[in-house]
């Protein structure tokens, strides 16, 4: 059961994370909360739906060219709407990246409809770990999602894009003094945070199912993980994201009878499923009420 | 067919009355609501409550709005003090938690399959001829109500206070104004509207169910506010009747083209969400912008 739990945990967070990472960078520099970036993931998981179903390509080949349109989109969206917005106050980004979030949404919605799809219905080779199961996919996904954080950790340490990220995060008109493209950063940063929440987009549909509200649901939870820990921080937005995959699989498995025991309570008292989307939310509220500034230091969101 | 435009006039006002509450609450006051389908749902569900337990329907309307107004000051106490962004993603948040809710908690709100046989007001008094014209104009005097309230604390010494928070929130502290009480008050005046919009919501419709409370009703309401103007109240009843049309209109595209439903409403979600951002690209102030005074 624990290492069901933990396990699941695993899946979930490497899951968020390749989003949360996008979300907590677009804040630092750009200064607002990417409402669209559930839909670049939405598009991502689509694409690579498209290159399977249609053109019958290998799921991990499909992934891979699903990640770097994905990007394009992302790209796209700042070339056409936010590079327009840079002057403008946090919240009128913030409303395009909504009006961009609808209409990507809905966009392919009309494509593909509304039902769920799968990208293949074949069974699947399952593995044990202790009294724990994984699938062969699930297995996978840990790996690309574990190797995608790594290379990001080699991007922004490593290489003089990740050293202009990090200095216009810090201080963007010193960046902008010592003679950093700014704007080039920027639209290298929009295409790695896109292409990394597309591939985010198709790991959740492998893992689960692929229909167009998907990225609603998916970015609540990125944007609780990234509060978590402390907006604009990479490596926060990587244990927020983590945090938030165990708090989601662990509440439900805890048998909670141990708060009403004392009370006189006699029985076993678990939440029911029902509220399993509820639980990034609940966490988000609290984090927000008690650690305003998220659990590791982040910048403070203030314009 | 009239009976259908009826019942739009009676959506638009319903509609309109939440884009005033936001306007009030984003253009007067700068506060990010994003979770207003939250109080829409509070107030619809409360009056569809009282209202099949037996209560007299305008009783039960104004015990909504109370109720939603009551949880939109509780909400806003703790999270007063949160940055703008973080603030509007509490909300969204709060909003999409108090849909979970009414999806599992089927004793207070039928959960998934909903509440039906929801009583009409005065549908004793009123022949059914002509109820769907009473009831829209019933709507339009709750907005004529709500945009008269709505005006006067725009134009009172309190939204002067609100407009100067908006601008800039040091400025109203070193004033001496307490920024967290003003913000409250918009906040729950707000949330009292909106409560009132989802109860007149309930009373039209005669069945809620939680597919009804979907983020998108803020996003539409959102869409109202901007494409109208910001700070504009006539600008947001403006809006209200062009995203309601809008969003409608189209839904008779299927009887003459072949398009599966499906399609014509995500076409239609693609304009609405194409409309926001070309607003805030090349009308950022809306169709009618804020008339500032100079002092």
């Amino acid at each position: 059961m624990l290492e069901q739990v933990l396990l699941n945990s695993v899946i979930r967070g490497s899951e968020i994370a390749t989003l949360a990472i996008g979300v907590t960078i677009l804040f630092s520099l750009l200064r607002f909360a990417n409402f669209a970036h559930g839909e670049f993931a939405l598009v991502g998981a689509y694409v690579t739906y498209f290159f399977v179903s249609v053109l019958g390509l290998n799921v991990w080949v499909a992934a891979a060219l699903g990640a770097v349109l994905g990007g394009f989109v992302a790209l796209l969206s700042d070339v056409v709407v936010f590079r327009r917005l840079r002057v403008s106050p946090g919240v009128v980004l913030l409303i395009a990246s909504l009006g961009l979030s609808i209409f990507l949404r809905a966009v392919i919605a009309a494509i593909w409809g509304v039902e769920g799809h799968n990208y293949s219905d074949d069974l699947e080779q399952i593995y044990r770990i202790g009294d724990a199961i994984i699938t062969h996919t699930q297995l996978v996904i840990i790996v690309v999602s574990v190797a995608a954080m790594a290379g990001f950790y080699v991007l922004l340490n490593r290489t003089q894009l990740g050293r202009a990220m990090r200095a216009m995060s810090d201080n963007m008109d010193l960046a902008k003094a010592r003679g950093i493209n700014v704007e080039v950063t920027i639209r290298w940063i929009w295409f790695i945070v896109g292409s990394y929440a597309a591939l985010g987009g198709t790991l959740i549909a492998m893992d689960t199912q692929l229909w167009p509200d998907m990225g609603v649901h998916i970015i609540l939870v990125v944007f609780a993980a990234t509060v978590l820990g402390g907006i604009g921080n990479v490596y926060g937005a990587v244990i927020g994201s983590f945090m938030i995959g165990l708090l989601e699989n662990a509440s439900l498995a805890i048998n909670w009878a141990f708060i009403a025991t004392p009370f006189g309570y006699d029985g076993s008292l678990y939440i029911p499923t029902g509220y399993k989307s509820a639980v990034s939310f609940a966490v988000l509220i609290l984090v927000m009420l008690f650690f305003p500034k998220g659990i590791m230091k982040g910048s403070s969101g203030d314009q | 067919m009239i009976e259908l435009g009826l019942y739009f006039s009676a959506l638009i006002a319903i509609y309109a009355i939440m884009a005033l509450a936001l306007n009030l609450q984003y253009g007067v006051g700068g506060l990010l609501n994003f979770g207003l389908v939250a109080f829409f749902a509070i107030g619809a569900y409360a009056s569809a409550n009282f209202s099949i337990a037996g209560m007299p329907i305008l009783l039960s309307m104004v015990l909504a709005t109370v109720i939603a107004a009551i949880a939109g000051a509780l909400i806003a106490i703790p999270t007063m003090r949160l940055s703008i962004h973080y603030w509007a993603i509490v909300t969204i948040s709060i909003s999409e938690l108090i849909r979970v809710i009414s999806t599992n908690e089927e004793w207070l709100t039928g959960g998934t399959f909903g509440m039906p046989n929801i009583p009409q007001p005065f549908a004793e008094l009123v022949p059914v001829s002509a109820y769907s014209s009473f009831f829209a104009v019933f709507a339009f005097l709750f907005l004529i109500g709500s945009y008269w309230i709505a005006n006067s604390v725009a134009e009172s010494p309190f939204g002067r206070v609100m407009k100067i928070i908006r601008e800039d929130e040091d400025f109203g502290r070193s004033l001496g104004k307490d920024v967290s009480r003003f913000k409250l008050k918009v906040m729950a005046l707000g949330a009292g509207m909106v409560g009132l919009a989802g109860a007149l919501y309930a009373h039209l419709t005669t069945y809620i169910s939680p597919q009804a409370f979907e983020p998108i009703v803020t996003f539409i309401i959102w869409a109202a506010v901007i494409l109208g103007g910001k700070g504009n109240l006539k600008g947001s009843i403006l809006g209200a009747f062009i995203m309601i049309a809008l969003f409608n209109s189209t839904r008779f595209l299927g009887d003459y083209l072949d398009i599966n439903a499906v399609t014509i409403a995500n076409v239609r979600l693609a304009l609405i969400g194409l409309l926001i951002m070309l607003t805030v690209l090349l009308r950022p102030d809306g169709i009618l912008p804020e008339r500032k005074k100079e002092f």
